[in-house]
Protein backbone atom coordinates (compact mmCIF):
# COMPACT_ATOMS: atom_id res chain seq x y z
CA UNK A 1 0.00 0.00 0.00
CA UNK A 2 2.64 2.44 1.07
CA UNK A 3 4.62 1.58 -2.01
CA UNK A 4 1.76 2.54 -4.29
CA UNK A 5 0.83 5.70 -2.46
CA UNK A 6 2.47 9.07 -2.25
CA UNK A 7 1.60 12.13 -0.28
CA UNK A 8 -0.01 14.90 -2.25
CA UNK A 9 2.42 17.61 -3.13
CA UNK A 10 5.43 15.29 -2.98
CA UNK A 11 7.22 13.77 -5.91
CA UNK A 12 4.44 11.73 -7.52
CA UNK A 13 5.39 12.13 -11.16
CA UNK A 14 2.34 13.74 -12.69
CA UNK A 15 4.50 14.50 -15.68
CA UNK A 16 5.39 10.85 -16.04
CA UNK A 17 4.00 10.68 -19.55
CA UNK A 18 5.38 13.94 -20.77
CA UNK A 19 8.84 12.50 -21.14
CA UNK A 20 7.38 10.32 -23.88
CA UNK A 21 5.53 13.18 -25.45
CA UNK A 22 2.30 11.70 -24.12
CA UNK A 23 0.40 14.45 -22.38
CA UNK A 24 -3.16 13.53 -21.53
CA UNK A 25 -5.92 15.99 -20.81
CA UNK A 26 -5.58 15.10 -17.14
CA UNK A 27 -1.96 16.14 -17.16
CA UNK A 28 -2.79 19.28 -19.04
CA UNK A 29 -4.86 20.45 -16.08
CA UNK A 30 -2.68 22.45 -13.77
CA UNK A 31 -2.11 20.87 -10.39
CA UNK A 32 -5.28 18.89 -9.76
CA UNK A 33 -4.30 18.56 -6.09
CA UNK A 34 -3.95 22.27 -5.51
CA UNK A 35 -6.06 23.11 -2.48
CA UNK A 36 -5.80 19.58 -1.09
CA UNK A 37 -3.67 18.85 1.93
CA UNK A 38 -2.25 15.62 3.33
CA UNK A 39 -4.11 13.21 1.05
CA UNK A 40 -2.58 9.89 0.06
CA UNK A 41 -2.64 9.45 -3.70
CA UNK A 42 -3.53 5.94 -4.87
CA UNK A 43 -3.33 6.73 -8.57
CA UNK A 44 -3.01 9.76 -10.82
CA UNK A 45 -5.04 8.62 -13.84
CA UNK A 46 -7.82 8.52 -12.86
CA UNK A 47 -6.95 10.61 -9.84
CA UNK A 48 -7.75 8.80 -6.60
CA UNK A 49 -6.68 10.11 -3.20
CA UNK A 50 -7.78 9.38 0.36
CA UNK A 51 -7.38 11.11 3.70
CA UNK A 52 -5.56 9.55 6.66
CA UNK A 53 -8.03 9.08 9.57
CA UNK A 54 -6.37 11.59 11.91
CA UNK A 55 -6.80 14.30 9.26
CA UNK A 56 -10.56 13.68 9.22
CA UNK A 57 -11.06 14.90 12.79
CA UNK A 58 -13.02 18.04 11.85
CA UNK A 59 -16.79 17.96 12.36
CA UNK A 60 -17.12 19.38 8.87
CA UNK A 61 -14.57 17.94 6.49
CA UNK A 62 -12.56 20.82 5.01
CA UNK A 63 -12.36 20.96 1.22
CA UNK A 64 -8.63 20.31 1.55
CA UNK A 65 -9.31 17.01 3.31
CA UNK A 66 -12.13 15.61 1.23
CA UNK A 67 -11.14 12.46 -0.68
CA UNK A 68 -11.07 12.27 -4.48
CA UNK A 69 -12.34 9.37 -6.53
CA UNK A 70 -12.36 10.09 -10.23
CA UNK A 71 -13.40 7.45 -12.74
CA UNK A 72 -12.38 9.27 -15.89
CA UNK A 73 -10.57 12.39 -16.96
CA UNK A 74 -11.94 15.53 -15.35
CA UNK A 75 -13.44 18.01 -17.84
CA UNK A 76 -11.18 20.83 -18.95
CA UNK A 77 -13.96 23.41 -18.75
CA UNK A 78 -15.58 23.81 -15.33
CA UNK A 79 -16.94 27.32 -15.81
CA UNK A 80 -19.95 27.84 -13.55
CA UNK A 81 -21.60 30.61 -15.58
CA UNK A 82 -22.00 28.52 -18.73
CA UNK A 83 -22.67 25.16 -17.04
CA UNK A 84 -26.02 23.52 -17.74
CA UNK A 85 -27.98 20.63 -16.29
CA UNK A 86 -30.58 18.81 -18.36
CA UNK A 87 -33.50 16.94 -16.80
CA UNK A 88 -35.20 14.64 -19.28
CA UNK A 89 -36.29 11.10 -19.95
CA UNK A 90 -39.67 10.16 -18.49
CA UNK A 91 -40.73 13.67 -17.51
CA UNK A 92 -43.54 15.91 -18.76
CA UNK A 93 -41.35 18.99 -18.87
CA UNK A 94 -37.77 18.31 -19.95
CA UNK A 95 -35.60 21.28 -19.10
CA UNK A 96 -32.05 22.58 -19.32
CA UNK A 97 -31.01 24.96 -16.56
CA UNK A 98 -27.94 26.97 -15.66
CA UNK A 99 -26.68 27.13 -12.10
CA UNK A 100 -28.12 30.62 -11.56
CA UNK A 101 -31.52 29.40 -12.75
CA UNK A 102 -31.35 26.49 -10.32
CA UNK A 103 -30.67 28.99 -7.52
CA UNK A 104 -33.55 31.22 -8.56
CA UNK A 105 -36.18 28.57 -9.23
CA UNK A 106 -35.62 26.31 -6.24
CA UNK A 107 -35.03 26.67 -2.53
CA UNK A 108 -31.32 26.67 -1.72
CA UNK A 109 -30.42 24.56 1.31
CA UNK A 110 -27.23 23.48 3.12
CA UNK A 111 -26.63 20.13 4.79
CA UNK A 112 -23.69 18.22 6.19
CA UNK A 113 -23.67 15.03 4.19
CA UNK A 114 -21.51 11.92 4.32
CA UNK A 115 -20.09 10.74 1.03
CA UNK A 116 -18.23 7.45 1.24
CA UNK A 117 -16.74 5.48 -1.63
CA UNK A 118 -18.35 2.05 -1.94
CA UNK A 119 -14.84 0.57 -1.98
CA UNK A 120 -13.57 2.37 1.12
CA UNK A 121 -11.67 -0.23 3.18
CA UNK A 122 -10.99 -2.51 0.22
CA UNK A 123 -7.34 -2.92 1.29
CA UNK A 124 -8.61 -4.81 4.34
CA UNK A 125 -9.90 -7.81 2.39
CA UNK A 126 -8.01 -11.08 2.37
CA UNK A 127 -7.48 -12.44 -0.22
CA UNK A 128 -7.14 -9.04 -1.93
CA UNK A 129 -10.15 -7.76 -3.83
CA UNK A 130 -10.07 -6.03 -7.20
CA UNK A 131 -9.80 -2.25 -7.46
CA UNK A 132 -8.29 0.79 -5.77
CA UNK A 133 -6.86 -0.28 -2.47
CA UNK A 134 -8.54 2.28 -0.23
CA UNK A 135 -7.76 1.99 3.45
CA UNK A 136 -9.97 4.17 5.68
CA UNK A 137 -10.16 7.64 4.26
CA UNK A 138 -12.43 7.54 1.21
CA UNK A 139 -15.08 9.25 3.29
CA UNK A 140 -15.94 12.79 4.23
CA UNK A 141 -18.75 14.90 5.65
CA UNK A 142 -18.62 18.40 4.22
CA UNK A 143 -21.36 20.99 4.20
CA UNK A 144 -22.98 20.99 0.79
CA UNK A 145 -25.20 23.77 -0.54
CA UNK A 146 -27.54 23.33 -3.44
CA UNK A 147 -31.12 22.62 -4.42
CA UNK A 148 -33.03 19.48 -3.54
CA UNK A 149 -32.94 16.82 -6.20
CA UNK A 150 -36.52 16.00 -5.21
CA UNK A 151 -37.70 19.57 -5.90
CA UNK A 152 -36.13 19.56 -9.35
CA UNK A 153 -37.60 16.17 -10.22
CA UNK A 154 -41.05 17.23 -8.94
CA UNK A 155 -40.94 20.36 -11.09
CA UNK A 156 -40.08 18.29 -14.13
CA UNK A 157 -43.31 16.33 -13.75
CA UNK A 158 -41.85 12.85 -13.81
CA UNK A 159 -44.15 10.19 -15.20
CA UNK A 160 -45.68 7.33 -13.24
CA UNK A 161 -43.61 4.85 -15.20
CA UNK A 162 -40.31 6.34 -13.97
CA UNK A 163 -38.59 4.06 -11.47
CA UNK A 164 -34.90 4.95 -11.69
CA UNK A 165 -32.63 7.95 -12.20
CA UNK A 166 -29.65 8.00 -14.54
CA UNK A 167 -26.84 10.49 -13.93
CA UNK A 168 -24.32 11.83 -16.42
CA UNK A 169 -21.28 14.05 -15.99
CA UNK A 170 -18.85 15.91 -18.21
CA UNK A 171 -15.80 13.79 -17.42
CA UNK A 172 -14.20 11.83 -20.25
CA UNK A 173 -13.53 8.13 -20.53
CA UNK A 174 -9.90 7.22 -19.81
CA UNK A 175 -9.57 5.70 -23.28
CA UNK A 176 -10.42 9.08 -24.79
CA UNK A 177 -13.27 7.51 -26.77
CA UNK A 178 -15.55 10.43 -27.73
CA UNK A 179 -19.00 10.20 -26.19
CA UNK A 180 -18.14 7.22 -23.99
CA UNK A 181 -19.14 7.89 -20.39
CA UNK A 182 -16.64 6.80 -17.74
CA UNK A 183 -19.42 6.32 -15.23
CA UNK A 184 -23.16 6.86 -15.17
CA UNK A 185 -25.00 5.60 -12.16
CA UNK A 186 -28.49 6.09 -10.81
CA UNK A 187 -30.72 5.33 -7.86
CA UNK A 188 -34.30 4.07 -7.47
CA UNK A 189 -36.79 6.94 -7.67
CA UNK A 190 -37.76 6.35 -4.04
CA UNK A 191 -34.19 7.09 -2.91
CA UNK A 192 -33.92 10.00 -5.34
CA UNK A 193 -36.86 11.68 -3.58
CA UNK A 194 -35.05 11.74 -0.20
CA UNK A 195 -35.13 15.47 0.66
CA UNK A 196 -31.46 15.40 1.68
CA UNK A 197 -30.19 14.64 -1.81
CA UNK A 198 -28.72 17.79 -3.29
CA UNK A 199 -27.76 19.14 -6.66
CA UNK A 200 -24.84 20.98 -5.09
CA UNK A 201 -22.90 24.04 -6.20
CA UNK A 202 -21.14 24.94 -2.97
CA UNK A 203 -18.90 23.00 -0.61
CA UNK A 204 -18.34 24.49 2.86
CA UNK A 205 -19.67 27.83 1.65
CA UNK A 206 -17.31 28.15 -1.29
CA UNK A 207 -17.04 26.76 -4.79
CA UNK A 208 -16.66 23.01 -5.27
CA UNK A 209 -13.08 21.81 -5.60
CA UNK A 210 -12.37 20.92 -9.25
CA UNK A 211 -11.62 17.32 -8.28
CA UNK A 212 -14.79 17.10 -6.20
CA UNK A 213 -17.00 17.87 -9.19
CA UNK A 214 -16.95 21.64 -9.80
CA UNK A 215 -19.09 23.46 -10.60
CA UNK A 216 -22.09 21.14 -10.09
CA UNK A 217 -22.55 17.68 -8.65
CA UNK A 218 -25.05 15.38 -7.06
CA UNK A 219 -24.78 14.50 -3.40
CA UNK A 220 -26.72 11.31 -2.62
CA UNK A 221 -25.67 10.69 0.98
CA UNK A 222 -25.66 7.25 2.55
CA UNK A 223 -25.22 5.36 -0.71
CA UNK A 224 -21.97 4.56 -2.54
CA UNK A 225 -20.25 7.80 -3.51
CA UNK A 226 -20.49 6.84 -7.17
CA UNK A 227 -24.23 7.68 -7.03
CA UNK A 228 -23.20 11.30 -6.39
CA UNK A 229 -22.25 12.12 -9.98
CA UNK A 230 -19.57 14.81 -10.32
CA UNK A 231 -19.45 17.46 -13.06
CA UNK A 232 -23.19 16.82 -13.37
CA UNK A 233 -24.73 17.60 -16.77
CA UNK A 234 -27.81 15.42 -17.02
CA UNK A 235 -30.33 13.46 -15.01
CA UNK A 236 -32.78 11.37 -16.96
CA UNK A 237 -35.58 9.25 -15.63
CA UNK A 238 -36.06 5.69 -16.78
CA UNK A 239 -38.62 2.91 -16.50
CA UNK A 240 -35.89 0.30 -16.00
CA UNK A 241 -33.01 -0.07 -13.59
CA UNK A 242 -30.33 2.17 -15.11
CA UNK A 243 -27.72 0.21 -17.06
CA UNK A 244 -25.05 2.89 -17.60
CA UNK A 245 -21.33 2.28 -17.12
CA UNK A 246 -20.54 0.91 -13.64
CA UNK A 247 -24.17 0.00 -12.98
CA UNK A 248 -23.79 -3.46 -14.52
CA UNK A 249 -21.40 -6.40 -14.34
CA UNK A 250 -19.77 -6.52 -10.93
CA UNK A 251 -19.46 -2.75 -10.41
CA UNK A 252 -20.84 -1.52 -7.10
CA UNK A 253 -22.46 -4.90 -6.63
CA UNK A 254 -22.11 -7.61 -4.02
CA UNK A 255 -23.30 -11.22 -3.89
CA UNK A 256 -26.70 -11.52 -2.19
CA UNK A 257 -25.50 -14.59 -0.29
CA UNK A 258 -22.41 -15.10 1.90
CA UNK A 259 -19.37 -16.35 0.01
CA UNK A 260 -16.08 -17.85 1.12
CA UNK A 261 -13.05 -15.54 0.85
CA UNK A 262 -11.79 -15.77 -2.73
CA UNK A 263 -14.85 -17.61 -4.03
CA UNK A 264 -15.88 -17.04 -7.65
CA UNK A 265 -19.26 -15.36 -7.96
CA UNK A 266 -21.02 -15.23 -11.35
CA UNK A 267 -21.71 -11.68 -12.47
CA UNK A 268 -25.41 -12.40 -12.92
CA UNK A 269 -25.70 -13.12 -9.20
CA UNK A 270 -24.29 -9.76 -8.10
CA UNK A 271 -26.79 -7.24 -6.71
CA UNK A 272 -26.59 -3.44 -6.74
CA UNK A 273 -25.47 -1.89 -3.45
CA UNK A 274 -28.03 0.41 -1.88
CA UNK A 275 -27.38 2.05 1.52
CA UNK A 276 -23.87 1.86 2.97
CA UNK A 277 -23.51 -0.02 6.28
CA UNK A 278 -22.91 1.38 9.77
CA UNK A 279 -19.31 2.45 10.33
CA UNK A 280 -17.06 4.50 12.58
CA UNK A 281 -13.61 6.01 12.39
CA UNK A 282 -11.29 6.99 15.23
CA UNK A 283 -9.88 10.35 14.19
CA UNK A 284 -8.14 11.30 17.45
CA UNK A 285 -5.47 10.42 18.36
CA UNK A 286 -3.48 9.29 15.36
CA UNK A 287 -2.60 5.61 15.46
CA UNK A 288 0.85 4.84 16.88
CA UNK A 289 0.71 7.43 19.66
CA UNK A 290 2.92 6.94 22.72
CA UNK A 291 1.69 8.43 26.00
CA UNK A 292 2.91 8.53 29.57
CA UNK A 293 -0.56 8.79 31.06
CA UNK A 294 -2.96 5.97 31.92
CA UNK A 295 -5.86 7.94 30.51
CA UNK A 296 -6.64 8.89 26.95
CA UNK A 297 -9.45 10.74 25.21
CA UNK A 298 -10.37 9.09 21.93
CA UNK A 299 -12.81 10.57 19.46
CA UNK A 300 -14.13 10.12 15.99
CA UNK A 301 -17.19 9.96 13.78
CA UNK A 302 -19.86 7.36 13.13
CA UNK A 303 -22.41 7.12 10.33
CA UNK A 304 -24.89 4.58 9.06
CA UNK A 305 -26.06 4.88 5.45
CA UNK A 306 -29.76 5.77 5.50
CA UNK A 307 -30.06 5.07 9.24
CA UNK A 308 -28.71 6.85 12.31
CA UNK A 309 -26.09 5.70 14.76
CA UNK A 310 -27.58 4.69 18.13
CA UNK A 311 -24.40 3.97 20.06
CA UNK A 312 -20.66 3.65 19.83
CA UNK A 313 -18.62 1.41 22.12
CA UNK A 314 -14.88 1.33 22.56
CA UNK A 315 -12.55 -1.42 23.74
CA UNK A 316 -8.91 -1.42 24.80
CA UNK A 317 -8.63 -5.19 25.24
CA UNK A 318 -9.33 -6.63 21.80
CA UNK A 319 -13.06 -6.63 22.31
CA UNK A 320 -13.09 -8.60 25.56
CA UNK A 321 -14.81 -5.69 27.32
CA UNK A 322 -16.51 -2.59 25.94
CA UNK A 323 -17.46 0.81 27.30
CA UNK A 324 -20.06 3.15 25.87
CA UNK A 325 -18.75 6.30 24.21
CA UNK A 326 -20.53 9.62 24.33
CA UNK A 327 -22.36 10.06 21.06
CA UNK A 328 -23.76 13.27 19.67
CA UNK A 329 -26.77 13.59 17.39
CA UNK A 330 -26.28 14.18 13.67
CA UNK A 331 -26.45 17.87 12.74
CA UNK A 332 -29.00 16.81 10.13
CA UNK A 333 -30.01 13.41 8.76
CA UNK A 334 -27.10 11.87 6.80
CA UNK A 335 -24.45 13.84 8.71
CA UNK A 336 -21.90 11.86 10.65
CA UNK A 337 -22.07 11.83 14.44
CA UNK A 338 -19.25 12.70 16.81
CA UNK A 339 -18.27 10.20 19.48
CA UNK A 340 -15.73 10.47 22.26
CA UNK A 341 -14.64 8.35 25.21
CA UNK A 342 -12.10 8.55 27.98
CA UNK A 343 -10.35 5.20 28.19
CA UNK A 344 -8.09 3.96 31.00
CA UNK A 345 -5.14 1.63 30.58
CA UNK A 346 -4.47 -0.74 33.49
CA UNK A 347 -0.69 -0.96 33.02
CA UNK A 348 2.08 0.22 30.71
CA UNK A 349 2.25 -1.65 27.43
CA UNK A 350 0.85 -1.91 23.93
CA UNK A 351 -2.84 -1.41 23.35
CA UNK A 352 -5.28 -1.30 20.52
CA UNK A 353 -8.29 0.93 20.83
CA UNK A 354 -11.26 -0.32 18.88
CA UNK A 355 -14.50 1.51 18.09
CA UNK A 356 -17.75 -0.19 17.19
CA UNK A 357 -20.89 1.65 16.10
CA UNK A 358 -24.43 0.29 16.23
CA UNK A 359 -27.18 1.76 14.05
CA UNK A 360 -30.83 2.45 14.75
CA UNK A 361 -31.73 -0.98 13.38
CA UNK A 362 -29.55 -2.65 16.01
CA UNK A 363 -26.89 -3.59 13.45
CA UNK A 364 -23.24 -3.27 14.57
CA UNK A 365 -19.94 -3.18 12.75
CA UNK A 366 -18.40 -6.63 12.31
CA UNK A 367 -14.88 -7.55 13.41
CA UNK A 368 -14.10 -9.03 9.99
CA UNK A 369 -15.67 -7.73 6.78
CA UNK A 370 -17.68 -10.20 4.75
CA UNK A 371 -15.52 -10.93 1.71
CA UNK A 372 -16.91 -10.10 -1.72
CA UNK A 373 -15.21 -10.19 -5.13
CA UNK A 374 -14.92 -6.43 -5.63
CA UNK A 375 -14.15 -5.57 -2.04
CA UNK A 376 -17.06 -3.29 -1.24
CA UNK A 377 -18.65 -2.35 2.08
CA UNK A 378 -15.77 -3.05 4.45
CA UNK A 379 -17.27 -1.60 7.61
CA UNK A 380 -15.22 -3.68 10.02
CA UNK A 381 -14.37 -1.86 13.22
CA UNK A 382 -11.54 0.63 13.17
CA UNK A 383 -8.51 0.09 15.38
CA UNK A 384 -5.67 2.34 16.44
CA UNK A 385 -2.59 1.39 18.43
CA UNK A 386 -1.35 3.20 21.53
CA UNK A 387 1.79 2.62 23.57
CA UNK A 388 1.51 3.44 27.26
CA UNK A 389 4.84 4.09 29.01
CA UNK B 1 -10.71 4.80 -29.57
CA UNK B 2 -8.34 7.72 -29.30
CA UNK B 3 -6.46 6.04 -26.50
CA UNK B 4 -6.39 2.79 -28.42
CA UNK B 5 -4.76 4.54 -31.33
CA UNK B 6 -2.52 6.50 -29.01
CA UNK B 7 -1.59 3.34 -27.17
CA UNK B 8 -0.52 1.64 -30.36
CA UNK B 9 1.27 4.75 -31.53
CA UNK B 10 2.98 5.33 -28.23
CA UNK B 11 3.88 1.77 -27.34
CA UNK B 12 6.80 1.52 -29.78
CA UNK B 13 8.01 4.89 -28.55
CA UNK B 14 7.90 3.72 -24.97
CA UNK B 15 9.62 0.49 -25.84
CA UNK B 16 12.24 2.23 -27.91
CA UNK B 17 12.83 4.98 -25.36
CA UNK B 18 13.14 2.51 -22.53
CA UNK B 19 15.31 0.01 -24.41
CA UNK B 20 17.50 2.55 -26.19
CA UNK B 21 17.73 4.64 -23.06
CA UNK B 22 18.99 1.66 -21.11
CA UNK B 23 21.43 0.64 -23.84
CA UNK B 24 22.73 4.14 -24.28
CA UNK B 25 23.35 4.46 -20.57
CA UNK B 26 24.95 1.06 -20.43
CA UNK B 27 27.38 1.90 -23.23
CA UNK B 28 28.35 5.42 -22.37
CA UNK B 29 28.19 5.18 -18.61
CA UNK B 30 28.79 1.56 -17.70
CA UNK B 31 29.20 2.41 -14.04
CA UNK B 32 25.58 3.49 -13.72
CA UNK B 33 23.20 0.91 -12.29
CA UNK B 34 20.56 0.21 -14.94
CA UNK B 35 18.01 0.20 -12.12
CA UNK B 36 18.59 3.91 -11.73
CA UNK B 37 16.30 6.08 -9.70
CA UNK B 38 14.90 7.48 -12.90
CA UNK B 39 14.04 4.09 -14.27
CA UNK B 40 12.64 2.98 -10.95
CA UNK B 41 10.44 6.04 -10.93
CA UNK B 42 9.34 5.44 -14.52
CA UNK B 43 8.39 1.84 -13.86
CA UNK B 44 7.14 2.53 -10.34
CA UNK B 45 9.48 -0.10 -8.94
CA UNK B 46 8.23 -2.94 -11.14
CA UNK B 47 10.71 -5.85 -11.13
CA UNK B 48 12.87 -5.69 -14.26
CA UNK B 49 11.88 -9.07 -15.62
CA UNK B 50 10.37 -10.47 -18.79
CA UNK B 51 6.94 -8.94 -19.32
CA UNK B 52 7.53 -5.67 -17.50
CA UNK B 53 7.35 -3.48 -20.61
CA UNK B 54 4.23 -5.24 -21.84
CA UNK B 55 2.41 -4.85 -18.51
CA UNK B 56 3.55 -1.25 -18.17
CA UNK B 57 2.56 -0.39 -21.72
CA UNK B 58 -0.69 -2.26 -22.15
CA UNK B 59 -2.06 -1.78 -18.63
CA UNK B 60 -0.75 1.74 -18.16
CA UNK B 61 -1.77 3.34 -21.44
CA UNK B 62 -5.27 4.37 -20.33
CA UNK B 63 -5.00 4.35 -16.55
CA UNK B 64 -2.22 4.83 -14.03
CA UNK B 65 -0.03 1.75 -13.67
CA UNK B 66 -0.37 2.32 -9.92
CA UNK B 67 -3.89 0.95 -10.14
CA UNK B 68 -2.38 -2.38 -11.21
CA UNK B 69 0.56 -2.37 -8.85
CA UNK B 70 -1.44 -1.72 -5.69
CA UNK B 71 -3.52 -4.85 -6.24
CA UNK B 72 -2.43 -8.42 -5.65
CA UNK B 73 -4.70 -10.83 -7.46
CA UNK B 74 -4.66 -14.51 -8.41
CA UNK B 75 -4.08 -15.26 -12.11
CA UNK B 76 -7.72 -16.20 -12.68
CA UNK B 77 -8.84 -12.79 -11.44
CA UNK B 78 -6.21 -10.96 -13.53
CA UNK B 79 -7.58 -12.89 -16.52
CA UNK B 80 -11.08 -11.69 -15.67
CA UNK B 81 -9.76 -8.12 -15.37
CA UNK B 82 -8.36 -8.36 -18.91
CA UNK B 83 -11.67 -9.73 -20.22
CA UNK B 84 -13.54 -6.80 -18.66
CA UNK B 85 -11.00 -4.23 -19.87
CA UNK B 86 -11.69 -5.40 -23.43
CA UNK B 87 -15.45 -5.78 -22.93
CA UNK B 88 -16.10 -2.54 -21.01
CA UNK B 89 -13.12 -0.22 -21.22
CA UNK B 90 -12.04 -0.07 -24.88
CA UNK B 91 -8.86 -2.10 -24.44
CA UNK B 92 -7.66 -3.75 -27.65
CA UNK B 93 -7.56 -7.55 -27.22
CA UNK B 94 -4.02 -8.81 -26.66
CA UNK B 95 -2.41 -11.30 -29.02
CA UNK B 96 -2.35 -14.72 -27.31
CA UNK B 97 1.43 -14.65 -26.74
CA UNK B 98 1.29 -11.14 -25.27
CA UNK B 99 -1.66 -12.09 -23.12
CA UNK B 100 0.27 -15.00 -21.65
CA UNK B 101 3.30 -12.80 -21.08
CA UNK B 102 1.25 -10.15 -19.29
CA UNK B 103 -0.55 -12.73 -17.15
CA UNK B 104 2.69 -14.54 -16.32
CA UNK B 105 4.24 -11.30 -15.10
CA UNK B 106 1.20 -10.27 -13.08
CA UNK B 107 0.90 -13.71 -11.54
CA UNK B 108 4.59 -13.81 -10.63
CA UNK B 109 5.01 -10.31 -9.22
CA UNK B 110 1.52 -9.01 -8.49
CA UNK B 111 -0.25 -12.04 -7.09
CA UNK B 112 -1.74 -12.22 -3.59
CA UNK B 113 1.68 -12.83 -2.04
CA UNK B 114 2.98 -9.55 -3.43
CA UNK B 115 0.07 -7.73 -1.86
CA UNK B 116 0.84 -9.35 1.44
CA UNK B 117 4.46 -8.19 1.28
CA UNK B 118 3.81 -4.60 0.32
CA UNK B 119 1.08 -3.82 2.85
Amino acid sequence: MAAAGAVAGSALPFDRWSRHGFISEANAQALPLEGKDGLTVLGDRPLTAETPPHLLDDEVTPVARHFIRNNGIAPADMAADTWTLTIDGLVDRPVTLGIEELRKRFEVVSHRLVIECGGNGRAGFEPPARGNQWTYGAVGCSEWTGVRLADVLEASGYKETAIYTAHEGADLHLSGTPGKLPISRGVPLQKAMDPYNLIAFEMNGGPLHPMNGAPLRLVIPGWPGSCSQKWLTRIWLRDVVHDGPKMTGSSYRVPPYPVAPGEFVPEEDMKIIHAMPVKSLITRPQTGLAIDSRELEVAGHAWAGDAEVDRVDVSTDYGATWQAAELGPPRNPHAWQRFSAKVRFRAPGYYQVWARATDSNGVSQPFTPPWNPKGYLNNSLHQISVRVD
Amino acid sequence: MVARILAWAVMPVIFAAAVLGLNARAESEPEIDPESDQEQALFRGMPDEDGRLEVFGFCGSCHSIDLVLQQGLPRAVWEQVLVEMVRDQEMAPLQPNLRVKVLDYLEEYYGPARKARTQ
